[in-house]
């Protein structure tokens, strides 16, 4: 296993072209939660891509480019692992917006090729936030370790919507 | 039997099959590991067949009487059986079947495996492989020219195009391209390929008998698959959740039309008149009007749809 491990890391790192290259089947995560506030304090609150400190998984965000297309953003964990995220496209007036992984190594978050969009939308008097991710697995050939398998993407990738979006609710609902 | 019977048995017997069923799409549904059987006119869903393995490459026999589908997770190809609409047989191919294309009148496909580099060809007859042909990086999409003479293959992460002649099995010229060729799509009268560049977010157009370049569109972010209609290309831009239309005399790009979460697999029908989407991230199939431009229906199938091919019948 630890054997197996270590060359699958091995060729991580060898292969110059696997940040392109991925598994064969893209996955899905689409979390929701609605929180009882009107979108635009929602929004107030997520609606900046260099400020991701609504989010308890991250220590620190720090960027370049505010809200443009194009924008960059490196996340800290409190593990001192990062993330650099790109952004792709940027609507206030439809309080949404998506972003991509730019860089992160499977063993942070198992998962390549990540692209995400965020939402609030209406819900009466209240809010909902979606939060939908596209990825393929960390592990780019056949027959994948376990933490590098299809269900470890998606496990990973649902904690983080989950996490988030339960201390986006907290917050938002005891008053920003 | 009557002579009234048997005129109408010899009737429908001589009918050519795209008379016997109303116009459909088979769609593959990769994490729903199903075909989602839709009926264009109405779309609505006659049917749903499990596949298993993860099904995304899609082609339809040369008579349209059973579709091809890929499931890579599984190394298989599945034939399945349009008139019955189940799965008729199976075979083990290899590590990573991805894209597949059908001969135009003959029963052969091409199968392009992801992980080993090669072109695989059945005889569908006997449901066999019967020669193998090696191509470049990760061969995606292929097509074949309508006169059954080329097959062409996109091959990923070579950023090429491999011409390959049909009748010798050999790769008679490799075509450089944008970067990342995913989806690829052959004009109706052969002369022109069209590659949907991942990597390089732009669609390159080759001249199939000169084997040159003779264009660039640029698209919009992650592009998966090319259909045309009435002189413009049409684009699945992935990642941008649009779809990007081009003229296909000048590449200059023309409109961006909101479409739905990670378009897809995209084919125009028969007249040009309208295309029809596979939208990943939303379960659905969109029916786009070629001339207005508008999305004219939507229609519910299975989970995570690519309908990587030519899905129409």
């Amino acid at each position: 296993m630890l054997k197996r491990m270590a060359l699958a890391i091995l060729l991580l790192g060898l292969a110059p072209t696997l940040t392109v290259a991925h598994g064969p089947t893209r996955q899905k995560v689409t979390e929701t939660i609605e929180i009882n506030a009107p979108p635009e304090k929602v929004w107030a609150v997520i609606g900046n891509f260099q400020d991701m400190s609504w989010h308890p998984a991250f220590t620190k965000t720090e960027g370049t480019g505010a809200n443009d297309q194009g924008a960059t953003r490196k996340l800290t964990l409190a593990s001192g692992a990062t993330i650099d995220e790109v952004l792709t496209v940027f609507n206030a007036e439809g309080r949404t917006y998506s972003y991509e992984i730019s860089k992160v190594d499977v063993k942070v978050v198992p998962v390549t090729n990540y692209s995400s969009r965020i939402s609030v939308t209406s819900a009466g008097d209240k809010s909902t936030v979606e939060w939908r991710g596209a990825f393929y697995r960390g592990y780019v050939n056949n027959d994948p370790p376990p933490e590098l398998s299809d269900e470890a993407a998606v496990k990973a990738i649902t904690g983080v919507y989950k996490d988030g979006l339960a201390a986006l609710k907290k917050k938002v609902e005891a008053g920003g | 039997m009557s002579r009234f019977s048997i005129f109408v048995v010899a009737a429908l017997v001589f009918l050519p099959p795209q008379h016997a069923r109303a116009a459909e799409a088979v769609i593959t549904n990769q994490l729903g590991d199903s075909v989602s059987i839709l009926n264009t006119a109405t779309m609505t869903v006659a049917a749903e067949i499990k596949i298993g393995g993860k099904p995304a490459g899609v082609a339809l026999s040369y008579d349209k009487s059973h579709a091809y589908v890929t499931a890579p997770d599984s190394g298989e190809l599945a034939e399945v059986d349009l008139k019955q609409n189940v799965v008729a047989r199976r075979i083990k191919l290899g590590s990573g079947p991805l894209g597949v294309a059908a001969h135009p009148t003959k029963p052969e496909v091409y199968v392009a495996d992801w992980y080993v580099h090669k072109i695989i060809v059945i005889d569908t007859v006997a449901l066999k492989p019967v020669a193998e042909v090696s191509v470049g990086q990760s061969p995606s999409g292929l097509a074949v020219t309508p006169d059954g003479k080329l097959l062409l293959s996109a091959d990923r992460d070579s950023n090429a195009v491999s011409i390959i002649d049909i009748e010798t099995r050999t790769v008679t010229a490799t075509v450089p391209v944008g970067e990342r060729p995913f989806g690829l799509t052959v004009d109706r009268t052969g002369h022109r390929a069209y590659t949907a560049n991942v990597g390089s977010n732009d669609v390159t157009v080759v001249d199939i008998a000169s084997r040159a370049v003779v264009g660039t569109a640029t698209v919009g972010r992650r592009p998966y698959a090319v259909a045309l209609a009435q002189g413009r290309a049409f684009v699945t831009d992935q990642n941008a959740g649009t779809i990007s239309v081009f003229d296909t005399a000048s590449f200059k790009l023309t409109d961006t039309i909101e479409a739905c979460d990670h378009p897809e697999g995209i084919q125009a029908n028969a007249y040009e008149s309208a295309l029809f989407i596979a939208c990943w991230g939303d379960d659905v199939v969109l029916r786009l009007d070629a001339a207005t431009l508008e999305i004219t229906a939507r229609a519910n199938v299975g989970g995570g749809p690519r309908a990587f091919g030519r899905f129409l019948r």
